[in-house]
């Protein structure tokens, strides 16, 4: 073993602001070896992304590097005139980011960008070399039809394409190290488990080593041999990951750990419960209608929600899950009335929502509320916060005072402080805001409430708490819940009933532990295959996890619009696209081959 | 393909937009007061000279049967007729309604193809000498906000947009042509006598172009995608030229589509100021002259031309940024 | 209890309660120094405006051939109170300049208002309702545009007889359509924003949502952009005057004053430059605060502040 590739010591940042310095990067040291995945580890603000720039030196005002040495292939960084700076950086060091949407010129094609950057770093290379060498990578990052992507823009791509592009751009000087900044974190869990999966594949061939940084330490564990735990801008932990995972020796990294919720040990699922229907959705469709690129009035038809029905019974948590483009927020828009549906019904306790006179609606409203995902985009900026817990009040024509006394009893039960009642929403943090937000659907005593990803804006405190709250209400007011969220954990601690959803369409609709534990649907398979955990994921990676992305929502394949990626699909797959079927115990899996999951069951063992 | 259908979808909405211009100014040189057929006899002819020109010129008919007569005409390319000019373009005459040497009268048209060439040299020696100074000045100012370079852009935007430009006009041509003879001003006896008046409406334009660029050129500059330029290998000098000012070109040619009926205000004044024979003069004095076919005319040929410009800056756009679509 | 009592009581200090980002806009701006400059010397040249015609025994308009074509204070030959000269009828150049900017400034701020108010609820309107309103009501917009405001306003004013009122009617007309199209794009953004939607789902009338939630967070930041128009109505104003289409004269306004005095240029430029040096000035001073609105805004918008 040679010396180490990249060596850091004492590296420090600060940030300089209204004539105070802060420490965002103390003292950091740490070594990496050629070809070796480094993760590291730490929450949002804690500096890691500080310290990946610090490392290429690419901090601005009001950022500063305040000490250390930067040692890269024996030289170094920080110290380097700027001549041989460029040398490196982008050359011998690649980066990818955490916005791969953003990450190259919006109007030009990715191919000629990539050759360009290419050019730049390594002038001796010729245009037909360059071309040939990027083709080679994208084919080798996997992106299908590599030779006409070339030509595309980056808004041409989905978000995990496009950030397999990201990789083949930091990969094509055959750079001895990359910096990979949180790459998956705007990603959903399944391309984010292929980005892994293909980036573990390519170092291997590559010889390339990565310094591998995510808020997740599940996430880093799946890569990296070598972790470092990073705490307000301190190193304060630093070993073999699965050392750390098993035996964390600090109390920050413990907390980190505790914090990580557990799919499958010392889980007891939510059972479920009977009671009185109180949303009855059947067969609910919805399309929308979107112009043809470049064509003078030719439209496609994208189906965002086909043929869904479900029941949420009263006093019942129901989740749906699902990816980006499942159709999960259309769904969200129809169950909170905000759009009808082209095609079923939707029915609130009984009642048929399409045939409701305009003041029956209205009044039918204080029965069901949406509290939506952004904290901060969702109350007006301008209104004192109790004037805004009272006006669902003052909407349904309740007087001034009454309104009043109920918002602020109101307020009380959600954890207010009075102190709060007269003050703008500026400055609020996020779990003080759905609080407001869930105080003003709480004053019209509503059956049910749709969260729309209420959560998933709050860190992991404020989520504790506020589900907590949530229960409390449940259990004073016998509320029923929908949680819409693409968090699997947060839907396998709360919810008694779950229906995933694909393409527009839910797939599987069983309990939790059914749906947690035996899955029928080789997509549910697929889910919870590519969930980041530090438990042993029942469904191994390697057997379950899915290539490609869904087919788009404007052509889907014939017959069972899963079967492109399916596993199990046959020739009858082709012909029948399967509705929901029912299985034991009250599940359904719209699956013509749901039989098949216990023998799969048993392969796996077998292996 | 694609563009064939753009352009399709474009000229239809332009076709509308023409045909709500003429349907506005026809109705409201209708509306106000004075008779245009008194206007064209002169004020001392019988009231039966006036009836009978009227019923000659169809003005007796109800405005909706002159309005659809009316756009038969303009489907053809027929303007209509000037009431005042004649064809010879020599001087109007004061002359009263039984004067046999009155010439025939001009056609719209033809007045204002005659005019338009020297409008268009005016305004393109303009807009090159706006871009020249706004270009850079405005790139700079985007590059370094808050420093030095976006000040100055500042103070000379701010000074630029509150200059009137009949006031400037007559300034410089104090100093400059009469006191210092270096440029002729008035009137038009060759390309020198263009400088002058476009520099004025140079004024005029260059803080509209240093707004847009200046904020413009901030915003990329504050992207991603520059921000990780750098890191990604490419030297500061290729990014701006390569990436940054493409992307904030946009906002600009988007902008001087928007903003041509203001640079055309511009042009109107100061033709009018310079005495210099564009189509701004000849709006004025039609206006002046209250010569409504003319007005008329003229008022449609600038909306058609804003609609056809409108539509070129769409395609320029397109080809810089595909992600447009319209 | 005693603590409920006391909080009833006791007024909140208003810094607790935090600002709305309006409130921040204007914060912003009054720390920019350019702001400032334009603010001080704006309420300065307004102030005179306002006073001095009142105060002064100096009559704007009366013939006094007596004094006629004095030049302004440094030059030889000049005469208190005329400290920017007379004109070729011995009327004070400055209390001209002074009662110009009266009236520029009436017409301006009437015709913004105007065209403000016009603009903005029906591209509000249009931008919530959607649907066949929009496409009528930007239609319009598009029409409106494609014709010259100027060319518009002198054809109507030349035609018809120039009176303040119709000079403001006439320029505020033209001008709404860039309100209503700003006014719609912003009421389209919003209309799939968070509180609407929370609204919606609450059971709250459009009209309601609109006047109560939306108006409120959209207009203030377009009125900022406004004062810069402001500054362009009055030169729009000026130019009227020029071409004899504005306020008529023996009433002093920039416009017809410059026109008079052109052809008095060779013997006595002051006549023409003074109320052009005026103009310039006091249109600076509202750009200046115009612009540092604007940037306030961005800033703001931006989230960067």
């Amino acid at each position: 073993m040679t010396g180490p590739i990249l060596a850091v010591s004492n590296l420090s940042v600060d940030l300089e602001r209204e004539g105070r310095s802060r420490r965002v990067v103390d003292d950091v040291s740490f070594a990496l070896a050629p070809g070796e995945v480094l993760g590291l580890v730490g929450e949002a603000g804690s500096g890691k992304s500080v310290l990946a720039r610090a490392l290429v030196r690419a901090v601005s005002t009001p950022l500063e590097i305040a000490a250390g040495k930067v040692v890269f292939e024996g030289k170094d960084i920080l110290s380097l005139p700027p001549r041989a700076l460029s040398a490196i950086r982008g050359n011998r060091i690649g980066f990818i980011g955490a916005n791969p949407m953003g990450s190259l010129d919006p109007r030009l094609p990715i191919g000629q960008q990539i050759v360009e950057k290419l050019r730049c770093v390594r002038p001796g290379i010729g245009r037909a070399e360059a071309r040939d060498k990027v083709l080679d990578l994208l084919a080798r990052v996997r992106i299908p039809s590599p030779g006409a992507r070339f030509h595309e823009a980056p808004f041409q791509f989905s978000g995990g394409m496009m950030q397999r592009v990201m990789i083949v751009d930091a990969l094509v000087s055959d750079p001895s190290l990359v910096i990979a900044d949180n790459i998956t974190q705007p990603l959903d869990v399944t391309v984010a488990a292929q980005i892994i999966r293909l980036i573990d594949g390519l170092r291997q061939s590559l010889d390339t080593a990565f310094l591998f940084i995510s808020s997740s330490l599940p996430v880093v564990a799946q890569i990296a041999e070598r972790t470092l735990v990073m705490q307000r801008g301190r190193i304060v932990e630093e070993g073999r990951t699965a050392e750390i995972a098993a035996r964390p020796r600090q109390s920050y990294t413990r907390a980190l750990i505790s914090r990580i919720p557990s799919i499958w040990k010392d889980v007891t699922a939510p059972a479920a419960r009977e009671g009185e229907a109180v949303l009855t959705v059947d067969n609910v469709m919805r399309s929308y209608l979107v112009r043809r690129r470049g064509s003078f009035n030719a439209y496609n038809e994208v189906k965002a929600v086909r043929d869904v029905s479900f029941t949420v019974k009263a006093g019942e948590n129901f989740g749906i899950v699902g990816e980006s483009g499942c159709g999960k927020s259309t769904l969200t828009r129809l169950l909170a009335w905000l759009e009808q549906p082209d095609g079923g019904r939707i029915a609130f306790l009984g009642k048929d929502l399409s045939h409701l006179s305009a003041r029956s609606l209205t009044e039918m409203r204080r029965s069901f509320q949406l509290l939506l995902q952004d904290p901060y985009g969702s109350l007006p900026s301008g209104m004192p916060l109790q004037r805004m817990i009272e006006e669902p009040l003052l909407i349904h024509g309740v007087g001034r005072a009454e309104a009043a006394k109920r918002a602020q009893e109101a307020m009380a039960e959600v954890g207010l402080d009075m102190e709060l009642a007269d003050r703008l929403p500026v400055g609020l943090s996020a779990g003080q805001r759905q609080r407001i937000n869930i105080a003003r659907a709480l004053v019209l005593k509503p059956r049910l409430l749709i969260l729309d990803e209420t959560l998933s804006a709050l860190d992991q405190v404020e989520q504790a708490e506020l589900l907590d709250l949530f229960n409390r209400l449940q259990a004073t007011h016998g509320f029923s819940y929908v949680f819409i969220s693409h968090d699997l954990a947060l839907v396998r601690r709360m919810c008694h009933r779950i229906a995933v959803m694909y393409l527009g369409r839910i797939v599987e609709l069983a309990d939790n532990s059914t749906l947690f534990e035996q899955p029928h649907h080789p997509y549910t398979r697929a889910l919870l295959s590519a969930m980041p955990t530090l438990e042993d994921n029942r469904f191994p990676r390697p057997r379950y996890l899915l290539d490609g992305e869904p087919p788009s929502p404007i052509d889907l394949p014939l017959g069972c619009s899963f079967r492109s990626r399916c596993p199990r699909a046959q020739g009858d797959c082709e012909k029948t696209d399967p509705p929901l079927l029912a299985l034991a115990g009250g599940n359904y899996a719209a699956c013509l081959h749901r039989h098949e999951a216990p023998h799969e069951e048993e392969a796996v063992h077998v292996e | 393909m694609f563009v064939l259908s753009f352009l399709l979808r474009r000229l239809l909405q332009g076709a509308l937009i023409i045909l709500l211009v003429t349907f506005i100014i026809f109705t409201l040189l209708r509306v106000v007061p004075g008779d245009p057929a008194r206007l064209i006899v002169g004020g001392m002819a019988p009231d039966e000279v006036v009836v009978m020109k009227a019923k000659e010129l169809g003005l007796d008919r109800p405005i909706p049967v002159q309005f659809v007569s009316y756009l038969g005409d303009l489907v053809t390319g027929d303007l209509g007729t000037s009431f005042v000019r004649p064809k010879s373009g020599a001087s109007l005459g004061g002359s009263s309604f039984d004067d046999a040497t009155r010439e025939e009268r001009a056609k719209v048209l033809d007045l204002i193809l005659a005019t338009l060439p020297m409008t268009l040299q005016l305004a393109a020696v303009a807009l090159a000498l706006a871009l020249l100074v706004a270009v850079p000045l405005g790139t700079l100012g985007g590059l370094y906000p808050g420093r030095w370079p976006d000040k100055l852009a500042l103070a000379i935007g701010s000074i630029c947009v509150s200059t009137p430009n009949f006031w400037l006009g007559i300034v410089l041509t104090l100093f400059l042509s009469v006191k210092l003879k270096l440029l002729p001003a008035i009137g038009y006896r060759g390309f020198s006598y263009t400088i002058l008046p476009a520099i004025v409406l140079a004024v005029e334009i260059v803080p509209f172009i240093l707004r847009t660029l200046t904020v413009s050129v901030a915003q990329v500059m504050r992207e991603d995608f520059i921000q990780l330029a750098p890191i990604r290998g490419l030297s500061r000098s290729r990014t701006i030229f390569s990436h940054a000012l493409g992307n904030s070109a946009i906002p600009l040619i988007n902008l001087l589509g928007v903003q041509l009926g203001m640079l055309l205000g511009g042009v109107l004044v100061i033709e009018f100021i310079f005495d210099y024979p564009g189509l701004g003069l000849l709006t004025i004095n039609a206006v002046l002259q209250r010569d409504f076919p003319l007005i008329q005319g003229i008022a449609i040929f600038i909306s058609v031309m804003f609609v056809m410009i409108n539509v070129l800056v769409d395609l320029i756009a397109m080809t810089i940024d595909p992600r447009l679509e319209y | 209890m005693a603590d409920i009592a006391h909080e009833n009581v006791a007024p909140r200090p208003a810094a607790k309660r935090g600002v709305t980002p309006t409130r921040r806009m204007l914060q912003i701006a009054a720390a920019r120094t350019d702001f400032r400059i334009g603010l001080v010397g704006f309420a300065m040249l307004v102030g005179l405006a306002i006073l001095l015609p009142l105060v002064s025994p100096v009559d704007p308009i009366k013939i006094a051939y007596g004094s006629k074509l004095l030049p302004p204070f440094p030059a030889e030959g000049w005469k208190w109170p005329y400290l920017l000269g007379t004109d070729q009828l011995g009327r004070d150049v400055l209390m001209r300049c002074l009662v110009g900017l009266r009236y520029s400034l009436l017409i301006g701020i009437t015709t913004v208002v105007l065209m403000f108010v016009v603009g903005c609820s029906l591209g509000l309107y249009a931008g919530f309702r959607g649907g066949w309103v929009d496409a009528v009501i930007m239609r319009l917009t598009d029409a409106q545009l494609s014709i010259p405001m100027i060319i518009l306003a002198i054809t109507i004013l030349g035609v018809s007889r120039p009176t303040v009122p119709a000079i403001i009617l006439v320029l505020g007309l033209s001008g709404w359509p860039l309100y209503a199209r700003v006014a719609r794009s912003v009421a389209l953004g919003e209309r799939s924003r968070g509180y609407v939607l929370g609204e919606r789902v609450l059971g709250a009338s459009d009209l309601r949502i609109m006047l109560l939630f939306v108006a409120p967070v959209v207009l203030p930041p377009i009125a900022f952009v406004a004062v810069l128009d402001i500054a362009r109505m009055m030169i729009f104003e000026s130019i009227l005057g020029f071409l004899g289409l504005g306020v008529q004269p023996p009433t002093p306004t920039f416009g017809n004053v410059i026109a008079d005095a052109r052809k008095y240029l060779l013997n006595a430029w002051w006549i023409a430059t003074m109320p052009g040096v005026f103009m310039l000035v006091s249109l600076t001073c509202l750009n200046l605060m115009g612009s540092a609105l604007e940037r306030a805004r961005n800033a703001v918008l931006r989230g960067e502040a």
